[in-house]
């Protein structure tokens, strides 16, 4: 399959980059290979959500190669680990935040990845999120460590109040993916591994949910509870991982959140670390409301033994409680 | 650059307007690069034609989504798009 395949070399272009220009060269290949995968179905959401995400994401790759230019205006070289001027240093987090959805510039992905589908979706708050992360690592050390807690406090707060009043799925697990990338992003300037490893870890959750929710074909509240009847096993696993997304602590997910939480208190940031716990709760809730609602609650008329179509990948539901 | 994003940025109808100003961004920018090896001397000839490249493919793309949104969509304004609702 070919536009999965030019998906692979635009994030293998953009990794193994030092030039600019290159970097620039694979976002742009993975922008347009991923266009095609979300206005597959011509559904008229799915093709206004392939021109929103179309646009957001061509003004940010415009936006960075001409922060890169400006730098190579004053400082003459294409490299992309010195970065010397301030404002395109400045117009470089801009263009950043805007491909992955921070906050100031997070209004495009709840309804991209509303009007995609649920694999398509996978792929855009996973693979695409990787290219624009690791420009974020290289050039992590010139850049305005303020500006980016500002957007990542703002972006975990965001993440958390917006997801409280979704009914559709697909949305919550957007709303969630914004938070996430918060805890990302606020740990970036002072121990970058760490945001490899959230990177990582969230990565995973988001793919075994997805991947269940793919198998249930749950796109909204009300299908979700539904779902118990078509495979139990598989529920109680989404169970564990939605929890494990959230962070609580006997599972996977209280790792990133607990070792970012220690990094900031080294750095004598209490204040900001103890702000983005409290505005996790709010995130907790909607979590918590997602497994209410899969398990617990029965459905006006119950309806046992619908069995569907086989599921794809139990497997991977079982790792976040490693 | 900035008169074409703020053109950008403040797009009213017609999503071909958007369109035309992303070009014009990406002309900006290439014409701004091609003037640069001139003063100082160097030459980045390989780059210029890969950002030339690449710009075209995203015109193009953009060209198509366009098609694609007035063949479902009715008209091309941007008041249309309230499908993916909040």
């Amino acid at each position: 399959f070919i536009l999965m395949l030019s998906l692979a070399l635009g994030t293998m272009i953009t990794i193994t980059s030092n030039h600019w220009v290159t970097a620039w060269a694979g976002l742009e290949i993975n922008t347009l290979a991923i266009i095609p995968l979300i206005s597959k179905s011509h559904h008229p959401r799915a093709i206004e959500a392939a021109t929103k995400y179309f646009l957001t994401q061509a003004t940010a790759s415009a936006l960075m190669l001409f922060s890169s230019m400006t730098n190579a205006w004053s400082s003459g070289q294409w490299d992309i680990t010195q970065l010397t001027n301030p404002p395109s240093c400045l117009l470089l987090t801009a263009a950043i935040a805007i491909k992955l959805g921070l906050t100031p510039f997070h209004f495009w992905f709840p309804e991209v990845l509303q009007g995609s589908s649920l694999i398509t979706a996978l792929l855009l708050s996973t693979a695409m999120k990787f290219p624009p992360t690791t420009i974020l690592l290289l050039t992590s050390h010139s850049l305005n460590p303020t500006l980016l807690s500002t957007m990542a406090i703002m972006s975990i707060a965001l993440g958390g109040w917006m997801g409280l009043n979704q009914t559709q799925t697909r949305k919550i697990l957007a709303f969630s993916s914004i938070s996430h990338l918060g805890w990302m992003t606020i740990i970036i300037t002072y121990n970058p591994k760490l945001t490899l490893l959230t990177f990582y870890l969230y990565s995973l959750m988001t793919t075994s949910i997805f991947l269940s929710m793919n198998s249930t074909n749950t796109l909204k509240l009300s299908t979700l509870m539904t779902s118990w009847t078509k495979a139990p096993m598989l529920n109680t696993t989404l169970m564990l991982t939605l929890l494990s997304l959230a962070g609580l602590p006997p599972l996977t997910g209280f790792l990133p959140k607990w070792l970012i939480i220690q990094e900031l208190t080294k750095q004598e940031m209490t204040t900001t670390a103890t702000i983005i716990s409290m505005l996790s709760l709010l995130g907790l809730f909607f979590y918590l409301r997602l497994t209410y609602c899969s398990t617990i609650t029965l459905p006006p008329n119950s309806s046992n033994k619908m069995k569907q179509w086989s599921i794809k990948k139990p497997v991977n539901t079982l790792t976040p409680t490693l | 650059f900035s008169w074409s994003s703020l053109g950008l940025a403040f797009h009213r109808t017609h999503l071909i307007s958007s369109l035309l100003c992303l070009e014009s961004i990406i002309l900006s920018i290439y014409i701004a690069l091609s003037i640069w090896p001139i003063k100082n001397q160097t030459s980045a000839t390989l780059m210029q034609i890969l950002i030339l490249a690449f710009s075209a493919c995203e015109a193009s793309a953009g060209l198509a989504i366009l098609i694609a949104s007035t063949q479902t969509h009715v008209s091309d304004h941007l008041r249309n798009l309230n499908l993916l609702q909040c």
